[in-house]
């Protein structure tokens, strides 16, 4: 009779000791052998990208973005926010309909805090994300990282959020002097009366690793898909009055898009930068907890050439100057990758 | 004090988006009757294991109503545990059930807060009340289990106009599709149950028309019918033939007490169907 083999399943070998496991599955047995993760995933092989726009019938804008089991719902909804509840606001004299002034306002979208984006990990997206606690570092730094990089990237145009009010000519006045005039003349002049604020709500319905760069594509997707309806001001009732029938999309300047990997070392506990490394581009769940340095490159390549728009890198001494020139290179082949899942 | 661990926006207050009114006068117009029959429901799509790291997970979409800007619901609901109860709670000989229901902050015509408020909190506790009656909850101990539902969209008409009062009924049917998507959940994490729970709306409506008799439809959309005078939700086992949980709202002559049972009837006429959809899908996803 044979002696009952101790053996474990995989799965339990993960949970178990999870560092030896990837370890073990990235250094392959034989050298002909190209080293694989243990989610299946060659080092550099990022998980496919499905992209989903304007299912939400209640928000402006949407899309839901999903890459392996990660799952993201972001919805866009405008409210309008009238000039006269801005403290501290500088009304600006200069209409400009054809967006020629757009840099003018470029200060306005971050002044008048126009773009509220908020994400919402406590739906039991993972088993460490429950509802009831106030929102997790996780959640605050997201959340902060994409409101940095919606303003300084730059992708929304502030004049698309103006709402201008014309006052009407009248027609009867009576025979008044030049001085009067000059007054009729500046007070029909289009006036500045409100904005949009473009509140972006993110949901994660499933969570599994690399929640920036999901987060970040499913806010690109919804902002291209947002429609405002058209709006006037009515200044008897003092808000904005839409219409039902007309709505113009936003006009996004560029697509950037992010792309982030894990450096994985292969001794646990190493200070320097002993031993061997591997990067793993777009890391799940298991890999996140076992690596302590990440790098998110933000690229955009939409008007042909490559540039750069934010590099970002937290802890470990691995990744130099070299690496993130390579990782780059690698970036763009993903950006080409999303944004044709994007459409 | 704003919370400031969320990016908060301006300081001042936004107004929603407020539309002309010839828009709505159209719409008021074009208010579309029900077109299946007061005995059936809407077509359900209903899927288990959407978030693989949960124990349980599934995720309910209801049909819309063909009509434009009124949505279906949209539900995704995680099941966490049984797992043991934190080391100073008091000794619990059953498995505590703690059930969080969120309308996602686009979910509704008005955006929601991420702060729970008391109509959510309502909704969760309905949940519970339906679940504890399905759970076979002596069989673990000093353990507990979440359950957590969000509402991706919820039920409702876009235009504003002459829906007042409509969240209510809005509710109810957010409840029994609450109910259908937890039951799922709960059969996806291996939770024992004696039965698959499901919830149905039945609602006694009446027509625009003077002397339009009132009439019991199931699975109601409000934006359909002119006025809803009373409705039920109800969570029904039907193995058992036991109703877990009865939720009446509304207005009702008290001489006629048949109406009322005929109202419970329908309700649990309308779970059953649901009931039918769910035992399917759990059915396609042992397969």
């Amino acid at each position: 009779m044979e002696a009952p083999t101790l053996s474990f399943s995989r799965p339990l070998f993960a949970k178990l000791s999870p560092h030896p496991y990837l370890l073990r599955n990235l250094s392959p047995a034989s050298p002909a052998d190209s080293p694989c993760r243990s989610n299946g995933r060659a080092p550099h092989e990022a998980r496919p990208v499905h992209i989903h726009t304007g299912s939400l019938s209640h928000a402006h804008g949407s899309a839901l973005v999903r890459a392996g089991d990660t799952t993201v719902i972001c919805g866009v909804r405008a409210e309008a926010l009238p000039v006269t509840s801005i403290p501290q606001y500088r009304p600006k004299t200069v209409f400009d309909a054809d967006n020629s002034g757009a840099g003018i306002g470029r200060g306005e979208l971050k002044d008048y805090d126009l773009l509220v984006p908020n994400i919402e990990l406590a739906t039991g997206c993972a088993p460490q994300f429950l509802p009831g606690v106030p929102p997790t570092a996780l959640a605050q730094t997201l959340s902060t990282r994409v409101y940095s990089l919606l303003h300084a990237a730059q992708i929304v145009d502030p004049a698309d959020l103006r709402i201008w009010y014309t006052p009407p000519k009248y027609e009867d006045k009576m025979d008044a002097d030049t001085e009067e005039d000059e007054v009729e003349d500046e007070s029909t002049k289009p006036q500045l009366m409100a904005y949009w604020v473009l509140y972006i709500d993110l949901l994660f319905v499933s969570f599994d690793g690399n929640p920036f760069d999901a987060a970040w594509t499913v806010v690109m997707a919804a902002l291209r898909n947002t429609k405002l309806p058209q709006a006037r001001w009515d200044p008897d009732r003092e808000t904005a009055v839409c219409s039902r029938a007309k709505a113009a999309p936003l006009n996004i300047r560029g697509l950037p898009l992010a792309c982030s990997a894990a450096v994985f070392l292969e001794k646990e506990h190493a200070e320097g930068g002993e031993g061997r490394h591997w990067i793993l581009l777009d890391p799940d769940r298991l890999e996140e907890s076992l690596c302590k340095e990440m790098v998110t490159v933000v690229v955009d390549c939409s008007s042909g050439e490559t540039r750069l728009r934010s590099i970002e890198k937290q802890g470990g001494t691995v990744v130099g100057r070299e690496l993130v020139r390579g990782f780059a290179g690698v970036a763009e082949g993903r950006w080409k990758e999303v944004s044709k899942a994007m459409g | 004090m704003a919370d400031r661990r969320r990016v908060n926006g301006p300081v001042g207050a936004t107004i929603p988006p407020v539309f002309e009114d010839e828009d709505v006068q159209v719409q008021a117009t074009q208010r579309t009757t029900r077109s299946r029959a007061p005995n059936g429901i809407r077509k359900m799509y209903l899927k288990t294991g959407v978030t693989p790291s949960a124990s349980g997970s599934a995720y309910l979409e209801i049909e819309t109503s063909g009509k434009d800007g009124v949505s279906g619901l949209k539900l995704s609901c995680t099941v966490h545990g049984p797992r043991s109860l934190p080391r100073l709670s008091p000794f619990s000989p059953h498995i505590i059930l703690s059930t969080h229901v969120k309308f996602a902050p686009f979910a509704t015509k008005q955006r929601r807060g991420y702060l729970r408020d008391p109509s959510e909190r309502d909704l969760g506790t309905h949940l519970e009340a339906a679940l504890r009656g399905a759970i076979i909850a002596d069989r673990w101990p000093k353990s507990g289990v979440d359950i957590i539902i969000s509402i991706i969209e919820g039920d409702q008409g876009r235009e504003t106009s002459g829906a007042q009062g409509d969240d209510t009924w809005d509710m109810m049917n957010a409840l029994s599709g609450c109910i259908t998507v937890a039951s799922a959940a709960l059969a996806d994490a291996g939770i024992d149950c004696v039965d698959t729970v499901a919830g149905g709306v039945a609602a006694l409506v009446r027509g625009s028309g003077e002397n339009d008799t009132a009439r019991i439809v199931i699975d109601p959309i409000p934006s359909e019918h002119e006025r809803i005078e009373a409705a039920c939700c109800i969570a029904y086992l039907p193995a058992r033939d036991e109703i877990t949980n009865l939720w009446f709202k509304g207005d009702m002559p008290d001489h006629d007490m048949g109406i009322y049972s005929e109202l419970v009837q329908q309700g649990i006429q309308a779970s059953k169907l649901a009931n039918r959809v769910l035992v399917e899908s759990l059915g396609e996803t042992v397969k």
